[in-house]
């Protein structure tokens, strides 16, 4: 009877989620990328926060929306030009020549931004359509607002977005078999100042950490909340006028293809960037306070290297990778030239992109953190190798890492060598549904898991998403000599504002 | 009287043939499209195309006005044959975008054509 209860109640409350999602009412999302660009979610995510390639290239570049800040040296026109007799559309806006002191382009742009709505082309539409498409036209990429703010560099709006979760977790082994959380809030924000410099931070205004052990915890309302900096830093875009962005501050060392949340789960990293090795608290996905340069060369080409400071030690760590894209979208997000009157072709609908990446680091107790004391070091790499291929509504992820640790314990020096691949199959059902299954095998010196992890992701509307996961894990402990055999189902709501 | 005559049968000649240079516009906000009467009839089977399928993500709205100011509206972005190709080639990649290659021709063809009679 009583296991009837816990299995039905999760049911019953997802059937009555479902059912309240699929009648909501439409509604826009709203946070700050969204709001600075007046754009969809839907631009640069499949369903957020994973990226599409358009979001890959707003990400590589700085923030800031596809063909604003490019070189006007580096556009070059495609298309056969206009005919002689015929009247152009409207002047692009870098194509206006403004003189002046201050910021020339800027001004280029604000003056552009009016005389495209005078030279806009008279049409047969009603004078309130025309007005209308006027007014979109000068709010489209911010080119109304105020000169004063515009000068100033600050954007219009105040580029912050809220992020929430809240979870229903199933773990036959958990105290709490089936436990309703509320996860976390945290606070982005993100965009550029004058398309020169871009920034982005998060701040976790609460995350529900584990229950205090052996406490008579009587709330219902975990007191631990947790107030911490996720990431942030700036970009100083193509510094000295050349291709190379520095950015500076806390944020996850390009190392991998996909960011921590890049990805249709919400509750499972992928294991080669998440595990860690013994008391070494180092993983691939960890932000870390560093500098990294980082540059497109011919835009299909993607490198970056950095540096990472750690902490109380007189150490730095080093970090390198590159990745490189054949088909679809170039990391400019230009469309790949394809040939419309020619016969459909597998590689009209191709994308691959391989990248690979390098760490070099140590950590432990150096003789600055603990005077007088031996050092007590780990000495570590990772090396790492991703695939990411798309084609039409398949998506395959391939990861996979080795990795050799010191001394992991900082105890002896017995050095150990770390092996974790995983692939996840991606399939889009429709553009707001889809599935995925994931494999995952860690074999970290101390345990060997192999994880299943399938996910269904629904996005009813742009900026709410439903995500039922599941994720068996069974392995081997083999220096506690114990099974590992973890079977958990969650299913959660994120949504964004 | 005969000079006014002239003068009003002269104005209102002049004004339809802007109008007929044109496509019509219909409708207002999301409801706003173009009217598929000033078509020639080569262009009619696209133009069906487009109405169905574009308006899966997005207004007619959006195209019109497109085509009207030589923008994006949502984007900035300037809208001329160079970007009517390369969206079409986003829509032709887009995943659950249903559209094939030749119905993405197709269209292009028809904003190439649009955007020719708006700017004369």
């Amino acid at each position: 009877m009583k296991k009837n209860i816990t299995t039905s109640v999760p049911v019953i409350l997802a059937a009555g989620l479902m059912v309240n999602l699929f009648f909501a009412g439409s509604a826009h999302a709203i946070p700050a990328f969204t709001r600075a660009n007046n754009v969809e979610c839907s631009t640069c995510h499949t369903i957020f926060p994973e990226l599409n390639e358009y979001g890959e290239a707003f990400l590589k570049n700085g923030y800031v929306y596809f063909g604003k800040g490019k070189k006007k040296t580096a556009e070059k026109p495609k298309a056969p030009p206009v005919t002689a007799d015929a009247k152009p559309a409207a002047a692009p806006a870098g194509d206006s020549v403004v003189k002046g002191d201050g910021d020339a382009d800027l001004l280029n742009k604000l003056k552009a931004g009016m005389m495209i709505s005078a030279d806009a082309p008279v049409t047969t539409a009603a004078p309130v359509q025309r007005a209308e498409a006027e007014n979109s036209n000068v709010a489209a990429g911010g080119e109304g607002k105020s000169e004063g703010i515009a000068l100033s560099g600050i954007p219009e709006l105040l580029p912050i977005s809220f992020t929430a979760n809240v979870h229903g977790t199933y773990n036959s082994k958990a105290a709490n078999e089936f436990d309703f959380s509320t996860q976390s809030l945290k606070l982005n924000a993100g965009g550029n100042f004058k398309e020169k410099v871009g920034f982005f931070g998060t701040y976790f205004l609460y995350t529900e950490q584990p229950p205090l052990a052996d406490t008579a915890n009587t709330s219902t309302v975990p007191t631990n909340t947790k107030s911490d900096i996720g990431e942030l830093f700036v970009i100083w875009r193509h510094a000295l006028e050349t291709p190379i962005n520095i950015k500076i501050g806390r944020f996850q060392p390009k190392l991998g293809l996909w960011k921590s949340n890049n990805k249709l789960s919400t509750t499972n990293s992928y294991a080669t960037y998440k595990y860690t090795v013994a008391s070494s608290l180092f993983y691939v996905e960890q932000p870390q306070d560093a500098v990294e340069a980082n540059m497109i060369f011919a835009n299909r080409l993607f490198m970056a290297g950095g540096v990472v400071n750690r902490k109380n030690q007189n150490t730095k760590e080093w970090y390198v990778h590159t990745s490189v894209k054949v088909g679809g979208a170039d990391y400019l997000a230009n469309e790949p030239e394809i040939d419309l009157n020619k016969e459909e072709s597998i590689l009209d609908f191709l994308t691959l992109t391989v990248g690979g990446y390098g760490y070099v680091g140590t950590n432990g107790y150096s003789p600055l953190s603990t005077p007088g004391a031996a050092p007590r070091q780990n000495d570590y790499y990772r090396a790492g190798a991703d695939v990411d291929l798309l084609y039409k509504l398949f998506r395959l992820k391939l990861s996979g890492v080795i990795g050799n640790d010191d001394s992991p314990e900082l105890s002896s020096v017995s050095p150990v060598k770390s092996y974790v691949a995983a692939i996840e199959g991606e399939y889009t059902i429709q553009q707001n549904l889809i599935g995925s299954l994931r494999f995952e095998y860690q074999d970290d010196a101390y345990n060997i898991v192999r994880r299943y992890i399938p996910t269904l992701a629904y996005n009813p509307i742009e900026n709410l998403k439903v995500v039922a996961e599941y994720k068996h894990e069974s392995g081997f402990a083999y220096r506690t000599h114990t099974e590992v055999d973890n079977k958990i189902g969650t299913l959660g709501v994120t949504f964004s504002f | 009287m005969k000079r006014y005559v002239t003068l009003a049968v002269f104005i209102t000649l002049s004004v339809y043939s802007i109008a007929e240079a044109r496509l019509k516009v219909v409708g207002r906000g999301a409801k706003m499209n173009f009217s598929a009467d000033g078509l020639p009839e080569m262009y009619k089977p696209s133009f069906d195309i487009m109405q169905i399928k574009c308006i899966k993500c997005h207004t007619m709205e959006r195209t019109v006005i497109a085509i009207q100011t030589g923008r994006a509206p949502i984007t900035g972005q300037p809208f001329n044959k160079q970007a009517v190709k390369a969206y079409g080639i986003k829509m032709l990649r887009k995943p659950d975008s249903n559209m094939n290659k030749k119905e993405i021709r197709d269209v292009v063809v028809l904003l190439n054509y649009i955007l020719d009679e708006n700017a004369k």
